[in-house]
């Protein structure tokens, strides 16, 4: 069997090519030394022992060439010649190179040449332009990125170092006097406070003032009696002994309302006495922000 | 002109160097018919070293290899073979019948399909037995006395095994197979004997990698994924590609090297399968002969000349066709000769036309029926005129003359007149010397 290229094309024709793309209108090569890109019986890189094609590689073209006496050596078989950048010497070199050979294959040598010529000249082009590199996504990736991004930020907790970080400055006394408290928030800290730390005291005062009671229930009205601690007139108080408890409040909860004070002006720490509270702000985020209290500005 | 003298003209055209040429041994003048001639032209190969060198040694190459390949009947003793392998399936025998299920007949508002007797639980009264029931026997239960191998005629296998190992040879058919082998030295590949000593897994894998088949191996290793469907929970999970087949002559050692190389198969040459050299019934495997192996395979499949000496009655099958190159025999002189020149113009069949009723065809068939023809008008003319003047003289009318007669009439007048003319233009020098002679 020598001759062996038609034995090779009915084979490869009728059953099984590893190179061969089938679509419903034509059949590809994927061949890389294919002529035409295209499965055929006289384009076959395989089923032709004499073949020629062209090639580019980083934008210099070479033709390259193999016989029926090279098939047998797979390493050897195909010879490489440079062509040269000129159009019309390199028609010519293929001339030379492929003279005696079928014409089919010199025809379409040229014509391959011509259309990478073109499509160098065309990506010389664009290279002077601007660049855009399209880079595919991967969407199973991404969208596990994202999510996992959204936990982490979740897990991070942020909202919460920051209060953290907030309430040490303020403990440090970076911030000085200028802090505005939300109204709930101040109270609900302070009230917190005196429950815990001065139980005793405010027992006391509470027995000696039953209004005392009202106002620590009362937590929007002892916001207006906090404004008023500075303040002392208050148009808004319901009640008369509400002045008067505030009246006396001011005058007998000194260390509280120095405190309180203290918390508001924070310009002056040493003023406190005694008890270098660790005030812990417990503030809630309410969506209509209230009326903070106004500090007065002590520099 | 011998197709070998074809050949060598080529070569000339094409300006190889004689150092091609070596490695072509033309045995024309061993063989005893010119015929097989071009058939059997063995080319040399050479053995390589398993670091890649070139040893000294060259070897024929051996007959099988020139076999025919013919890819229709290692399709169909491969698929036979592979049902070879098979192990019996079948659903229980029982399976549906395990009931006493009888038909409650017409008459009660439901199908007549055998219904579960009894009663105080959900299946009395449910269909059974049927293939469209629910708990019924499927239809044509398999059963495990189905005929699950097959025979092939000896012949047919060793066709078949012959056909691919020639289909091994060619360089094209291995790389449509998709072996990755663009960068070995030759096809077929033979290796010294050394192979075949080792047994370490490294040498093997430096010894692939030598010979430039280690890219088939890394197709291999990229190619290894799970399998599509059920096969995954029937201990098939994994899939890959096969890779290069390495065939010894003596195992030393050697399948314990290549072994742990995935793709890789071994087999020594006594004992050739199919089912390696044709994986998937499709020829063209890559592989890689030891030197030994390679010697052995003229004994083990013969020669057309010579039969098998290992094989009892074996020789290798005759080719249908010793010289396949279809177009360049059509284009031979030594065909062209015997060949009746071809019909270019062919000769169309003619529609028949009736004589009787088409002029052309009647004519064609008998000249003389034109004149025929023509007299028969002419007489009735002729008849027609006759009357005419007889019924003018009867009647006393004249005839009037048509158009036609009336200039011609006049024609001839003309004729007369310029004949006359001419006549009194002519010189009386003639005249006189006519009459002169004439008087005398």
């Amino acid at each position: 069997m020598q001759n062996n290229d038609d034995i090779v094309w009915s084979i490869i024709n009728k059953s099984f090519c590893s190179f061969k793309v089938n679509t419903k209108t034509q059949k590809f090569c994927r061949h890389e030394y294919n002529l035409t890109g295209l499965c055929g019986r006289y384009s076959c890189p395989l089923a032709n022992s004499q073949y020629a094609t062209i090639r580019e590689e980083k934008g210099i073209i070479y033709l390259y060439m193999r016989t029926a006496e090279r098939t047998a050596f797979p390493n050897k078989s195909w010879e490489k010649v440079k062509l040269s950048r000129n159009f019309e010497k390199a028609l010519q070199q293929i001339n030379e190179n492929l003279l005696y050979w079928p014409n089919y294959l010199k025809q379409k040598c040229k014509q391959r040449m011509l259309k990478i010529t073109q499509y160098l000249i065309r990506m010389r082009k664009l290279t002077l332009r601007r660049q855009k590199k399209l880079v595919p996504l991967q969407r199973k990736i991404e969208r596990r990125e994202n999510r996992r991004e959204e936990k982490a930020l979740i897990a991070a907790r942020i909202d919460t170092a920051i209060e953290k970080q907030l309430v040490e400055r303020l403990k440090k006394g970076v911030y000085g006097d200028i802090y505005n408290f939300p109204q709930v928030a101040f109270t609900k800290a302070l009230a917190s406070e005196e429950v815990q730390e001065e139980s005793d005291d405010e027992r006391e005062e509470e027995y000696n003032e039953g209004g005392r009671e009202e106002e620590e229930e009362m937590e929007e009205e002892t916001r207006a009696a906090l404004e008023d601690a500075t303040e002392y007139v208050e148009a808004e108080s319901d009640d008369e002994d509400m002045e008067s408890d505030e009246e006396h409040e001011f005058t007998d909860e000194g260390p509280e309302e120095s405190e309180v004070e203290d918390i508001e002006d924070m310009a002056r720490p040493s003023t406190s006495k005694g008890k270098k509270s660790k005030v812990s702000v417990e503030y809630e985020l309410e969506e209509a922000l209230p009326e903070k209290t106004k500090v007065k500005n002590r520099v | 002109m011998w197709p070998v003298a074809i050949l060598s003209r080529c070569l000339w055209a094409h300006g190889l160097s004689p150092k091609w040429l070596k490695n072509m041994d033309h045995t024309l003048k061993h063989l005893k018919t010119a015929k097989m001639a071009s058939a059997l032209a063995r080319p040399l190969i050479t053995v390589y070293s398993e670091k890649n060198e070139k040893t000294g040694t060259s070897l024929h190459l051996p007959v099988v290899f020139k076999a025919p390949i013919r890819p229709d009947v290692v399709s169909f003793v491969h698929h036979q073979m592979s049902k070879n392998r098979r192990q019996p399936y079948a659903v229980n025998k029982d399976a549906g019948h395990q009931t006493s299920a009888e038909s409650w007949g017409t008459g009660r508002a439901v199908a007549r399909i055998p219904r579960v007797r009894g009663g105080g639980t959900h299946r009395s009264g449910q269909g059974a037995f049927g293939n469209m029931c629910r708990g019924g026997r499927m239809f044509a239960p398999t059963k495990t006395w189905r005929r699950w191998h097959r025979r092939i005629n000896v012949n047919q296998r060793r066709f078949a095994l012959v056909s691919s190992i020639a289909a091994s040879g060619v360089p094209a058919l291995v790389m449509s197979k998709g072996h990755m082998v663009h960068d070995i030295p030759e096809l077929p590949l033979v290796v010294s004997d050394k192979v075949q000593s080792f047994n370490k897994t490294k040498q093997a894998v430096i010894f692939l990698r030598r010979i430039k088949a280690w890219t088939d191996v890394q197709k291999v290793y990229r190619s290894r994924r799970l399998r599509a469907g059920k096969g995954k929970m029937r201990n098939r999970r994994r899939v890959q590609r096969r890779g290069p087949l390495i065939i010894y002559g003596e195992d030393q050692g050697l399948k314990l090297a290549f072994r742990n190389i995935p793709g890789v198969d071994v087999c020594s040459v006594k004992k050739l399968s199919l089912l390696k050299l044709a994986p998937g019934g499709h020829v063209g495997r890559f592989i890689i002969w030891t030197e030994s192996a390679f010697r052995a395979l003229d004994a083990i499949y013969g020669t057309w000349s010579s039969p098998s000496s290992e094989k009892k009655d074996y020789n290798l099958p005759t080719p249908k066709m010793t010289n396949t190159d279809l177009s360049r025999l059509l284009k031979a002189e030594e065909i062209r000769k015997v060949l009746r020149t071809p019909h270019k113009r062919p000769v169309r069949a003619v529609r028949k036309q009736n004589p009787l009723r088409n002029v052309r065809a009647m004519l064609k068939l008998n000249p003389y029926a034109a004149v025929l023809k023509r007299k028969a008008i002419l007489t009735i003319q002729k008849k027609h005129l006759d009357k005419q003047e007889f019924l003018a003289k009867k009647t006393g009318v004249p005839l009037q003359k048509t158009k036609q007669q009336v200039r011609y009439e006049q024609l001839i007048q003309k004729r007369k007149e310029a004949i006359q003319k001419s006549k009194a233009a002519k010189p009386k020098t003639a005249k006189k010397a006519k009459k002169a002679p004439a008087a005398k």
